[in-house]
């Protein structure tokens, strides 16, 4: 909990650090971080009622896409956004009611499928662009240059961050745990497990929609591949597993931690980064089942079952 | 209060209920026995909704329950505790009760469910393990979580799957004792069980089942005497 206010304070005051030369390319380097990791906190959101989704990158990209057309057609920033999240939870719903039968990797499929349907569509969508991209406004019309969009990614951080809390301290987080953990006993003590699963799916798909949004108006363009691509289901999903899934912490921390890492790889190793970046992965998961927040909350049970030890 | 009407449940070929009828009686203790396979578990199911049944029908009261799911069925009071137990992994014994408690009724406030989870938890002396890991019970304490998480849940019918399955006696007397106070506040019992003894100290009236059907009802004496029931058990003797 205080790891979660500390991280995102220092995402507000960030601006404000004296950094020099490398103020502007760390601010621009965050905006990416914090778009990525408010994704990773929505797929979390969903993965907490079992349902492992491939079709985040799809919301993502719809949320993108439908922001970026509304902006274009003159609607003010915060419209824009909203619209972007309300496409990408009308999506959502539909391949929900068409899926939700489906289990553990049957619906992982599924869902993968969907985003290529959509990454497909968009391809071939003329009205805004196809395959040549398309061009988006900055957030607000440009007003307050980079502190702007700072700013907005920023705020889509923290919103993703409360949900995420909040969601945490609900009563529905023992009705998404335990649909999670047991769906059929958890049917018979009362919870209808199949609206759990909506609902999760709905808060889920509108904050990875928004995030798409931020994402447009940050890059200025959009490319079907690389907004609906499956690397950003794939990295929605990394992240929360190397952090710690079902946590709010784990996520937010995960994130930050690895498209951080990420971007100095890019940046010493250059071309063949992503080696580096795979060994860490594999190296965390292997010795960090639990993510970050599990090997946390081990140091602290065993600072606890053994006092008087050095503290 | 609970009634079956000749409710037909197959899977493939195999007809594991054939045509039962069957009901609870408010504030009574049934035992549903029977040997392996006699489709007593399959009952259960079709009677919290997990299976609908081929044919036949499931009432409660006057309210014809027989295509509601699992949810709706425990909305409406019906309580249920696993043979094989399934506790909730990674939470806490407390949390697994608080599950029942906020869903079992809806719309339970959160302080009223935390003040059930307390009585249960006293109720099936669980109070000392309330905040350890589901996933770290022994044998008896997952049994008899099972049984809380469905009391948890404020049930006017029980139904129990074998909970006294793999008890050593003493530990079935003290299960036996609970489920007679349990149903002395006013629950009704439907359980399924193999523990003879069990059933005779426990069971108001018995009802045998053999390959889907009902073959004997009545007290336990009169069943364990029925020459139909010994049959079932032990086969035809020359």
């Amino acid at each position: 909990m205080r790891t979660v206010f500390f991280i995102l304070a220092l995402a507000v005051v960030l601006p404000a650090i004296p950094i020099g030369v490398w103020r502007e390319f760390v601010l621009d380097a965050a905006q990416f971080a914090f778009i990525t990791t408010a994704l990773a906190l929505s797929w979390n959101i969903m993965a907490a009622t079992g349902q492992l989704s491939l079709a985040h990158g799809a919301f993502f990209g719809l949320g993108a896409y439908a922001a970026a057309l509304a902006v274009n057609a003159a609607v003010p920033t915060p419209l824009a956004l909203l619209f972007g999240a309300g496409v990408a939870a009308i999506s959502s719903l539909l391949l929900g009611i068409a899926t939700f039968r489906l289990h553990g990797i049957y619906f992982a499929i599924a869902t993968l499928a969907f985003s290529e349907v959509m990454r497909t569509l968009v391809n071939k969508a003329q009205f805004v662009g196809a395959t040549f991209g398309y061009p988006v406004p900055a957030a607000f019309g440009g007003a307050g240059g980079i502190l702007t969009a700072y700013y907005l990614s920023v705020a889509l951080l923290v919103l993703a961050t409360l949900v995420s809390l909040a969601l945490q301290r609900s009563r529905l987080h023992y009705a998404f745990a335990a649909t999670r953990q047991g769906e059929a006993v958890a049917r018979v003590l009362g919870v209808p497990a199949v609206r759990m699963k909506l609902i999760a799916l709905l808060i889920s798909s509108s904050l990875a929609g928004l995030a798409g949004g931020v994402y447009g108006m940050k890059t200025l363009f959009l490319l079907p591949p690389d907004a609906f691509g499956v690397h950003r289901a794939i990295e929605a999903l990394v992240i929360p597993i190397f952090g710690g899934l079902y946590t709010t912490a784990g996520p937010l921390a995960g994130g930050l931690i690895l498209v951080s890492l990420e971007n100095v790889l890019r940046l010493w190793v250059g071309e063949g980064y992503l080696v580096g970046y795979g060994v860490v992965l594999v190296v965390a998961i292997l010795f960090m089942p639990r993510g970050i927040t599990g090997v946390i909350a081990r140091a602290r049970r065993r600072r606890k079952e053994a006092p008087g030890a050095e503290d | 209060m609970l009634r079956i009407e000749r409710a037909t449940k197959k899977f493939g070929g195999l007809i594991a209920v054939d045509a039962v009828d069957l009901e609870l009686r408010p504030g009574e203790i049934l035992a549903v026995i029977g040997p392996n396979g006699a489709g007593k578990s399959t009952l259960l199911n079709l009677l919290s909704g997990l299976y609908r049944p081929d044919s036949g029908a499931i009432r409660l009261g006057d309210l014809e329950i027989t295509r509601l799911s699992p949810e709706a069925r425990c909305h409406l009071g019906l309580g249920r505790a696993f043979q094989i137990v399934q506790p909730f992994p990674e939470m806490t014994v407390r949390e697994n009760l608080l599950v029942g408690a906020l869903y079992g009724k809806p719309s339970t406030p959160r302080p009223e469910a935390e003040r059930r989870v307390d009585e249960v938890l006293a109720l099936t002396g669980l109070a000392p393990r309330a905040d350890q890991a589901a996933a770290e019970l022994t044998l008896v304490e997952d049994k008899r979580l099972e049984l809380a998480r469905a009391l948890a849940t404020n049930p006017r019918i029980l139904l129990l799957d074998e909970v006294m399955a793999g008890l050593r006696p003493a530990e079935g007397a003290a299960a036996v004792d609970l489920v007679k106070r349990i149903r002395d506040s006013g629950v009704s019992v439907l359980f399924i069980e193999h523990v003879m003894p069990v059933v005779r100290r426990l069971a108001d009236r018995v009802i045998v089942m053999d390959y889907g059907k009902v073959i004997a009802e009545g007290g336990y004496a009169d069943v364990a005497a029925d020459p139909k029931v010994r049959e079932a058990y032990l086969g035809k003797t020359a």
